[in-house]
């Protein structure tokens, strides 16, 4: 039996279990971010309602992709997030870019003509074509082998090619945009417009931070009220309150930005997760990544060693307005409405989510599992509290528990919290006090000299 | 120096903005204080406002916007009371900041109307107002009549709460359940949610009240939107034909177009007082006595009627 084994513990054996316990504790450390989950599921389906052929309705595919595309919306705001907040900074303009792209898109496939949509759109999206493919192709050179010798004229020939290319293809965007004036946008059009405008604001917000050297909290600040007065410009006096409706009005690819792909895959969600992917292995495997991490690590040192901080927190706010343009336009697609008050509120469910996943506000620390993991926390307890019919108030003093109780078990309190449990589990097998002399022995050896007092068995 | 003349240009600048068109040529003015003109209801508010007013050559109607700021309207109305009008309208964004400005005008000798929500006062010409229990009531009757008659109702029905913090969203509910909850017939399946008025969030509390329950007869949503949301939830869950949605509003251009192409059942009217405001200062005007306090009755708009009144408001 265990409880004899236990008590006739040799030194040595006392040794390995010890050390088989430390692996176990640091084990579950590490996968400390995916219990919080793996215990939300559990109560998730053992709390679910049952329907009538006994499938348990918290597990049916069909509640399982609800979950996906009710969260993809804040999670492709979030994936955003994890950037900006990973950079060292804040972006609370996220709302109203949201807003403002789900104005845009909304009268882009309803109306037609020079609307006030089209005017701001059509030149923004040219110029963001042209800078980026001429950027890209000047890029290309540099890319292969850094070769000293280069001529300065092939390189100035180089630049040339590459700012004719980046005009003909601006040019030809905004030709097509243009002809397709007359009626509506559809799908592609949206998709290459309104994610246009969110790069430009994004960027903005960089370009204040980082050029005028101001703090990010306050830019954005700025920026969120004033995007906001934008999006109600563009929608006119009387539609800033009514919505856009889409509708019957519009072309019929709209339906594709919400269909459900073979009954369970919802595409809304297909976009969260690539955007998930795509920015967490940028975030991993690329030296933009590193260099992120770099500078919410430490930008004085980031600066020092030469990285381009400014270009990188460009790009990371440039990003994130490009995402949360593109979630307005998911909006639109999925509540068939623009309207300027959309994003109300989702810089703070982002990030919520962000901070749930175990990334640091103060930068540097984190990564895109985590985000994912906490906006799916979110997604799962709504639906859960949903279910079971919890009416409202209920359900924000649950929220509120939650987000604490996550935020706990981030910040290394579930170290301690493991180290109980570790110490009550040894402890169960064996009543003698050679086991609990075990446990002791374990936690004085893992804890902090400083510590010790403080996890005194209870 | 330089400031003084300024000083002076803008004032010359502001007198001439304040001389209304065609002055010479109406014989009233009636000031008009709104809270704000960022809700879709008091949009319809002015639109109704000035539709009656265009009716009446000799009417000069002035409208104010108070920028959901009590202060706001407070000088809005001081400003009313300056120019003299003849008759002050005052729809207030809250009571208690609005009733001793109010208690100014009637001082002043200028009749003052009360337009939907009351101030802390008597004192005031006339009060008009919609009643939402009234209103929740027109809804829980035609829910009743819809799921079988006055005592063998049946069914399972949805009510999508407007904002739990919010005093028309009680009332919805409390009037329609005063007829609802007398039938035993019918189970109402989800405890009360804050949609903080916000349709999406209609949408998805219907997706996932469509999941856990296999039968819904009918929802009643505190607003057309909401209604509108959960038609879409539901959808795309396929089940649209199987279930009756109900909305209150019926602002023409959202409520009554979807009745109209029947995507809602039915909508019930939460009427404006701004025309009926307009009226009864053009009554006082010409002598009459007018009542101390006007309800506003509702109206059902269903696919009996839907057409018609789109075409009374020019959208057919």
């Amino acid at each position: 039996m265990a409880s004899t084994k236990t008590i006739e513990l040799t030194r040595a054996q006392r040794g390995t279990a010890r050390a088989y316990l430390a692996a176990v504790g640091q084990f579950l450390l590490r996968s400390k971010l995916y219990w919080g989950l793996v215990l939300l599921l559990a109560v998730g389906i053992a709390t679910s309602p049952v329907n009538s052929r006994g499938v348990n309705i918290f597990l049916s595919p069909g509640n399982l992709s609800d979950v996906l595309r009710q969260v993809s919306n804040n999670g492709m705001v979030a994936v955003g997030m994890t950037l900006v907040i990973l950079s060292g900074g804040i972006d609370l303009s996220v709302g109203s870019i949201l807003a403002l792209a789900s104005v845009l898109c909304a009268m882009l496939w309803t109306q037609s003509g020079w609307t006030s949509a089209a005017v701001i759109s059509i030149p923004i999206t040219a110029l963001v074509l042209f800078v980026l493919v001429a950027w890209v192709v000047q890029a290309i050179p540099r890319m292969g082998a850094q070769t000293a010798g280069n001529a300065p004229s092939i390189n100035r020939a180089w630049t040339m090619a590459a700012y004719c290319l980046g005009a003909l293809v601006a040019l030809f965007t905004a030709v097509w945009m243009v002809r397709m004036l007359p009626g509506k946008f559809g799908v592609a059009g949206v998709l290459v417009a309104v994610p246009a405008v969110g790069l430009v604001f994004g960027a903005l917000n960089g370009v204040l931070i980082s050029k005028a050297r101001l703090q990010p909290f306050i830019v954005t600040l700025a920026t969120m009220v004033g995007i906001l007065g934008i999006a109600r410009v563009v929608t006119g006096q009387d539609a800033s309150v009514f919505p856009v409706y889409v509708g019957s009005n519009s072309t019929d690819d709209v339906d594709l930005l919400r269909a459900l792909w073979w009954r369970v895959l919802p595409v809304p969600g297909l976009f969260f997760l690539a955007a998930a992917l795509v920015v967490g292995v940028a975030l991993k495997a690329t030296t933009f990544g590193r260099y992120v991490y770099a500078i919410g690590g430490n930008e004085q040192a980031a600066r020092l060693s030469g990285i381009a901080v400014d270009r990188v927190k460009i790009t990371v706010y440039a990003l994130s307005g490009l995402l949360a343009s593109l979630a307005g336009v998911l909006y639109t697609a999925q509540y068939q409405q623009g309207k300027p008050d959309a994003g109300s509120g989702i810089e703070l469910d982002a990030i919520a989510a962000v901070v749930i996943g175990g990334t640091s506000l103060m930068g540097g620390k984190g990564f895109m599992a985590g985000t994912l993991v906490g906006v799916l926390i979110f997604g799962f307890l709504g639906n859960i509290l949903q279910l079971n019919n919890i009416d409202s108030n209920m359900q924000l003093v649950l929220k509120g528990a939650i987000i604490l109780g996550a935020v706990l078990l981030q910040e290394g309190q579930a170290g301690r919290l493991a180290r109980r449990l570790g110490s009550l589990l040894s402890r169960t097998p064996a009543a003698g006090s050679s086991a609990s002399e075990v446990t002791s022995d374990a936690a004085r050896t893992r804890s902090a000299p400083g510590t010790t007092g403080a996890i005194s068995d209870s | 120096m330089e400031r003084r003349t300024l000083l002076k240009l803008s004032a010359a600048l502001a007198a001439t903005a304040n001389i209304p068109r065609g002055f010479a040529a109406k014989k009233y003015r009636f000031g008009f204080s709104q809270a704000t003109i960022l809700e879709t209801w008091r949009v319809q508010f002015n639109k109704d406002m000035r539709k009656e007013a265009e009716k009446h050559p000799d009417l000069e109607l002035i409208i104010a916007d108070g920028q959901n700021k009590t202060e706001k309207q407070v000088a809005d109305v001081e400003n009313f009371i300056t120019q003299g009008v003849d008759v002050l309208l005052i729809s207030p964004k809250e009571s208690a900041g609005l009733t001793p400005v109010a208690l100014k005008a009637i001082k002043a000798g200028i009749p003052v109307i009360i337009l939907d929500r009351n101030v802390d006062t008597d004192k005031y010409t006339q009060f008009i107002g919609g009643d939402n229990v009234l209103i929740g009531r027109a809804a829980g009757d035609y829910t009743v009549k819809l799921l079988g008659g006055p005592g063998k109702a049946k069914g399972n029905i949805v009510e999508l709460w407007g904002g739990l913090a919010s005093a028309p969203a009680h009332d919805r509910s409390k009037g329609f359940h005063e007829l609802v909850d007398k039938e035993p017939g019918i189970k109402s399946l989800l405890a009360p949610i804050d949609t903080e008025w916000k349709a999406n969030k209609g949408y998805e509390i219907m997706a996932t009240a469509l999941k856990a329950n296999e039968n819904i007869d009918l929802v009643y949503a505190h607003n057309d939107p909401l209604a509108y949301n959960a038609y879409l939830a539901a959808k795309d869950g396929g089940r649209e034909k199987a279930i009756k949605f109900l909305g209150i509003d019926a602002i023409p251009n959202e409520g009554v177009v979807w009745v109209q192409k029947g995507q809602l059942t039915a909508t019930f009217l939460y009427a404006t007082p701004g025309a009926e405001g307009v009226r009864q200062g053009l009554k006082l005007m010409n002598g009459e006595k007018i009542p101390h306090q006007i309800t506003l009755p509702t109206m059902t708009i269903d696919a009996s009627n839907a057409t018609q009144v789109l075409k009374e408001n020019g959208l057919a």
